[in-house]
């Protein structure tokens, strides 16, 4: 390297390192611009990805919690009180192998999936709640035929 | 004596303006990175903060070609780059650790979690602590939140003002970053079926989210090699 060439490198670079030092500032302006955009774009991206804005955030964070717990009655307080106890504190519903290295067993959660958990849930709910009308329906049915032979 | 520098008091002349200059060039385009960095360490506002700090950088290096003293672009980067890396870092496991039951965090966190790292979804706030239950995250969050991020923080204002210190202590901090990410990828693999069971992105897609971060390997090789004079006692 000729002293021309030595008086073009960055301060503090000599020549030994030069290249090093061009791809190491190539690859610290790649890093810096993708840690921008990936921080800058994981709400809004997580948000849609869970099913917001079909879903308010709450919604997401009651459907996920279904998930984690495996139980459909569970439900995110929103706010929750400051010094409570750990939401999640003592619950039982959750589905682990238990062993020296645990694994869950709850469901993988693709694209908006929490929409049709919420949809499949509410349909199975519908159905549940129509089954127990047309049952009392016809037990009441049932007893006042039965009434006049008394 | 006052002959001597009466006789050279236009070269020290000449020499105080170029340094005044430089110094004044260095700090307007400071004032655009850092008012870029405060908002891509927002991690939200990031995108509106990326073009404060190009501009910024421009300034920089156009000052640099102009012929004034600026500090080398390469410094510049992993100073601003580690400070940003160090705040993102932090904030996520800051609303973990403190805020685990907003809901902003209840999404953003647990989402992330069934997504990337099932450390974070799994049993989450179930521990008397709340946040992530996986075994050794907590510690993980409490050791370097405190002690090296915030050191790390510091080493980088120090490097971003060429002092010997920033330079010295950021060597320190980055190989603090290299047993980091052996530790926790260690912990990570021998807790895999925690961290990646039911997880939509398994491996793959913690690596590619995470990568980013790798800036103390970027960082390490530089500080090492770099002449050290250019930094100031």
């Amino acid at each position: 390297m000729n002293a021309s060439n030595e008086k073009d490198l960055p301060l503090g670079t000599t020549a030994h390192y030069a290249n090093m030092h061009k791809w190491l500032q190539r690859g610290l302006f790649v890093c810096l611009v993708c840690l921008v955009f990936e921080a800058a774009l994981s709400f809004p991206l997580i948000a849609m990805w869970m099913g917001w804005p079909t879903l308010t955030l709450t919604e997401v964070c009651h459907e996920m919690e279904k998930v984690r717990f495996a139980d459909d009655s569970r439900e995110c307080i929103v706010p929750y009180p400051l010094f409570g106890p750990a939401e999640a504190k003592g619950q039982k519903t959750a589905q682990d192998t238990w062993g020296i290295q645990p694994r869950p067993h709850y469901k993988r959660i693709g694209y908006r999936d929490l929409v049709k958990f919420r949809d499949e849930r509410l349909a199975r709910e519908a159905a549940g709640a129509r089954l127990r009308a047309e049952r009392d329906v016809a037990l009441k049915a049932g007893l006042s035929a039965a009434q006049p032979q008394q | 004596m006052t002959a001597i520098t009466n006789s050279q008091s236009g070269n020290f002349g000449n020499y105080d303006a170029h340094q005044s200059d430089s110094a004044a060039a260095q700090l307007r385009a400071d004032k655009w990175m850092i008012s870029g960095t405060i908002l891509m360490g927002t991690a939200i506002l990031g995108l509106f903060g990326l073009p404060l700090f190009l501009y910024g950088l421009r300034l920089q290096i156009n000052a640099a070609k102009a012929g004034l003293s600026m500090r080398p672009t390469i410094v510049t980067l992993i100073g601003y780059l580690v400070i940003i890396d160090s705040a993102l870092n932090s904030m996520g496991w800051t609303l973990d650790l403190f805020a685990n039951h907003t809901l902003v965090n209840r999404v953003l966190t647990t989402g992330w979690g069934a997504m990337f790292d099932g450390g974070y979804f799994w049993h989450y706030n179930e521990l008397w602590l709340g946040g992530a239950g996986a075994p050794g995250e907590k510690a993980w969050e409490i050791a370097l939140i405190p002690v090296l991020f915030c050191a790390r923080l510091a080493a980088a204002i120090g490097l971003l003002q060429m002092k010997r210190w920033g330079q010295q202590w950021l060597i320190v901090t980055c190989w603090m970053g290299v047993i980091v990410w052996t530790g926790y990828n260690t912990n990570m693999t021998i807790f895999a079926d925690i961290r990646y069971s039911g997880v939509t992105f398994p491996v793959w897609g913690w690596w590619l989210y995470d990568i980013w971060y790798i800036t103390p390997f970027l960082s390490l090789p530089y500080l090492h090699t770099v002449n050290r004079e250019i930094f100031s006692e």
